[in-house]
């Protein structure tokens, strides 16, 4: 049953443990295909709206939906849609790859072929199947990382919560966990991911939400906030003027929406506030003004800069 | 390869190994197929205790103290093993190393099961999936049942042995058995109980320290029983009286098992959904069967009005302890509850007692208390009528009206004291979100708080000869000692028959806010995704069925 109501749907939630309100006020949607990247210092509240999501918590006000069922109200619809791979591994003894899976494939009710045909499908997608035998105990914090990844995705959901699936895993780990994910929004899986790799998330992700004491700072794709916050905040402009640019830093001086101006021979630096338009007018300014412009150009940035800017590094 | 040359080539060491492995796999085949029809926790559990490390050496140890206690026995016994009567004797023995492990180890490996599940986060990526908490429990069960079940095969050879040698008979064994497997049932349930009191590290330490403590009991307890009372006697397996005992306790295990499982479930169930509507039927369940086997006993006891003390101090220690429970629980109706409450006016003048609520439970003991009396009554009525001379001497002038008195008493105590506990538990909820167990707790407070200050006041003031005085009117346990041992209705009776059922009106008065506000609850409207995807569930079920017109052609 396809609706028209996002996969995931946050509505004015708030979580307050006593006097701190770890989640406070956060709306975001995430619909079919999308992966979104939630972002965050430690204690910002991501691991906590990821557990109400989870139906693992339950929030003080506001509700939040998977697949159009409300977390508080209908969990156990919602548990059926969801996979959820929180930030520790929660493994069992003495039980091996294949009966690990096969425990949860049986504890979500697939049963017979179906159930064989998951574990095949999973242990085949999470490149686990040569390690179906290995006990869990003996894995690497990488297999690990894919065995409850595999977990997550046992029963087929349409929506996937994963926590920090990258944490503590080498590059080529990374690089394969991020073509997997890739792989689950082309599949049309609705994915919320929070992680602290924010050059990663600026790659896999559709959407981001950058949330810091419990609010929502910032939600779009990664362009929409990049260019978000050059309107609000001053872009790095790099020229280079023929024969010397000490002229122009006096004349870029006297103009309000530049600062921080730098030279270094022909080269000069600056920063400046506004919109791509006014940068385009300013370089044609400068251009009329006599100056021989030999290069202009404004640096967009980094997903981790905003970050950086945005937040505040507060914690509750 | 014709038949007769098939039958004449020699066959392969690899066709010999498939065969071998073709019967392995007909026999792994048939089991994957029958665990595809058990609880996923239950074989998890089951694969995982078989290579444990734990279950391993408590197999070993209990098979090698099997071994020696044989060994041991049949050297000390020497030649008299032929003629003599040693079956007692060894069997006891036998008793001790199989009681250990079923009555400490399995149940504390429950708890454990269920509490390290909680503790190691493992438990958070089980409730995420679609198995329901009385799944869980009863996996968790299951998997105790299986470890049971091994140890007693472990153990049953030397008990047929036994037998074998004379001064015990079969039915003796297997009823020290049967009760030794449901002991070790039931104190695993309670294990489960008490992993699901607390998430906390540091509780779930003390509590376990505690439950250790009680199953260490439980273990002496039963070799007191065992060893101690059967040595003495045997049991009597031709007096029906016997057995009508031994379904009465098997009804009372049953009945608390139940609750005991109900509760786990409860305790592992989601906060929004209704945790209260199944434990109180298994409540009023146990009252009814309760009422059931005392009705029989004062059947056969031609009318004795005596059994109708325990009837009314059992079930007013009953409601009083289920209701400090039910006014602990959260007063807020979630919006899952509120879609399945019942509309119609019969359904709400019956059913809104059962709903989830504090103010609901008060009136659902304080109704099933009154049912108790109304019982009483009807038993008194019957005595009068069909049994008119037996009456307890012992009971004074008349007993009929110390029974009535009684009963009137005993019920406002419990009205008064659920009711001021509910208004407790209320108060407390409005300055600290403590959970149904603090409630509890509160309201036992305030029990011994009126049982213990009159006390304290009455050995500062008066003498060393402690008679009762109107001054322990809050103490209930005193106040009816008092009635049944009086014998005749004393001033201080007559004062507690005017100012007890006054205060538990007010004390109901008081409650009735909170009542109306648990009545006036209406259902609510299923949200539109979920009545879509109900009638898309229900279609698939019954499809619709194609109109056939028997005039068309």
């Amino acid at each position: 049953m396809v609706g028209a109501h996002p996969m995931i749907e946050l509505r004015g939630l708030y979580r307050h443990f006593g006097r701190t309100r770890a989640v406070n006020d956060v709306s975001f949607s995430v619909a079919r295909g999308q992966v979104f990247g939630y972002i965050g210092p430690n204690g910002a509240g991501k691991t906590t709206s990821m557990r109400i999501l989870a139906t693992l918590d339950q929030p003080t006000s506001g509700d939040a939906f998977v697949d159009g069922f409300s977390v508080v109200d209908d969990p156990d619809r919602v548990r059926f849609r969801l996979g959820f791979m929180p930030d520790y591994f929660g493994t069992y003894a003495n039980v091996n790859v294949r009966e690990y899976l096969d425990f949860f494939a049986r504890a979500y009710g697939l049963r017979g072929a179906e159930r064989t045909r998951a574990l095949s499908y999973v242990m085949s997608f999470t490149k686990l199947d040569t390690l179906s035998e290995k006990p869990i105990d003996g894995l690497s914090k990488g297999m690990k990382q894919r065995l409850c990844l595999g977990r997550a995705m046992i029963h087929d959901p349409a929506v996937m919560i994963l926590d920090e699936p990258a944490a503590g895993l080498d590059p080529r780990a990374r690089i394969q966990l991020r073509e997997m994910i890739r792989e689950l929004a082309a599949d049309g899986k609705a994915i919320l991911i929070s992680s602290h790799i924010l050059t990663e998330l600026a790659e896999m992700c559709d959407l981001v939400g950058i949330i810091e004491q419990g609010r929502l700072l910032a939600v779009g794709n990664v362009a929409e906030i990049q260019r978000g916050h050059e309107t609000l905040h001053a872009t790095p402009i790099h020229a280079r003027i023929l024969g010397g640019a000490d002229g122009a830093s006096q004349w870029l001086a006297a103009r309000q929406e530049i600062q921080e101006i730098r030279t270094d021979g022909e080269l000069i630096a600056f920063e400046h506030r506004g919109d791509r338009e006014a940068e385009v007018q300013l370089l044609r300014d400068l251009v009329q003004a006599g100056f021989p412009v030999l290069a202009f150009g404004s640096q967009t940035r980094s997903l981790e800069e905003v970050f950086m800017q945005v937040t505040r590094g507060h914690v509750q | 390869m014709t038949t007769i040359e098939h039958l004449r080539t020699p066959p392969s060491p690899e066709g010999t190994a498939a065969a071998r492995q073709t019967w392995w796999d007909r026999f792994d085949r048939a089991a994957l197929r029958a665990s595809e029809w058990l609880n996923p926790i239950l074989v998890k559990e089951t694969r995982q205790a078989l290579k444990s490390r734990q279950f391993m050496i408590t197999f070993t140890l209990v098979l090698t103290a099997a071994w020696i206690w044989s060994m041991l026995g049949v050297s000390m016994i020497g030649p008299n093993i032929y003629h003599g009567f040693h079956g007692w004797d060894m069997f006891c023995g036998y008793f001790v190393i199989l009681a250990f492990p079923l009555l400490v180890i399995v149940p504390f490996g429950a708890f454990r099961s269920l509490a390290s599940e909680r503790e190691d986060g493992t438990y958070e990526l089980l409730s995420v999936t679609t198995l329901r908490p009385r799944q869980i429990v009863s996996g968790k069960l299951g998997s105790a049942v299986v470890q049971m079940l091994v140890y007693f095969s472990a153990v049953s050879p030397c008990l047929a042995f036994t037998y074998m040698l004379k001064g015990i008979d079969f039915p003796t064994v297997l009823c020290v058995m049967f009760y030794t497997f449901i002991a070790s049932l039931g104190l695993s349930v309670i294990g489960l109980v008490v992993a699901t009191a607390t998430a906390e590290k540091h509780w779930q330490i003390v509590l376990s320290v505690f439950l250790l403590f009680g199953l260490a009991l439980a273990f002496y307890a039963g070799l007191a029983i065992v060893i101690g009372g059967l040595s003495q006697t045997s049991l009597p397996f031709q007096d029906p009286e016997f057995w009508a005992a031994n379904a009465a306790m098997l009804t009372g295990f049953g009945a608390y098992f139940v609750l005991f499982f109900c509760v786990a479930s409860a305790q592992l169930t989601f906060a929004s959904n209704n945790r209260s509507t199944a434990l109180r039927v298994v409540m009023l369940a146990q009252q009814a069967l309760f009422t059931g086997w005392m009705g029989w006993t004062f059947h056969h006891a031609d009318g004795d009005l005596e059994i109708l003390f325990p009837y009314l101090i059992l079930s007013g220690l009953h409601w009083t302890i289920m209701g400090m429970f039910m006014n602990g629980e959260s007063p807020e109706l979630s919006h899952r509850v509120k879609r399945q409450l019942p509309q119609s006016f019969l359904g709400r003048a019956f059913l809104t007692w059962f709903n989830p609520g504090p103010a609901a439970g008060f009136v659902f003991a304080v109704i099933n208390m009154a049912t108790v009396l109304l019982l009483a009554g009807a038993a008194l009525i019957a005595n009068a009528a069909f049994y008119p001379g037996r009456l307890p001497g012992w009971l004074g002038m008349n007993p009929r009206e110390m029974i009535v008195i009684f009963a009137i008493v005993e019920f406002s105590y419990v009205v008064v004291y659920l009711g001021l506990g509910r208004l407790l538990a209320a108060g407390l909820r409005k300055v600290h979100q403590g959970g149904m167990l603090l409630c509890a707790l509160c309201q036992v407070l305030l029990v011994l708080l009126g049982c213990g200050a009159p006390l304290t006041v009455h050995l500062m003031i008066a003498d060393l000869r402690m008679d009762y005085s109107l001054l322990e009117i809050t103490n209930p346990f005193w106040s009816l000692i008092e009635i049944v041992e009086h014998r005749s209705l004393s001033p201080e009776m007559v004062v507690l028959l005017v100012v007890l059922p006054v205060t538990a009106g007010c004390v109901l008065l008081a409650n009735l806010p909170s009542v109306v506000a648990a009545v006036r609850q209406v259902r609510i409207a299923k949200p539109v995704r979920v009545a879509e995807e109900d009638e898309f569930f229900e279609l698939q079920r019954h499809p619709p069925q194609p109109i056939i017109d028997p005039l068309a052609d």
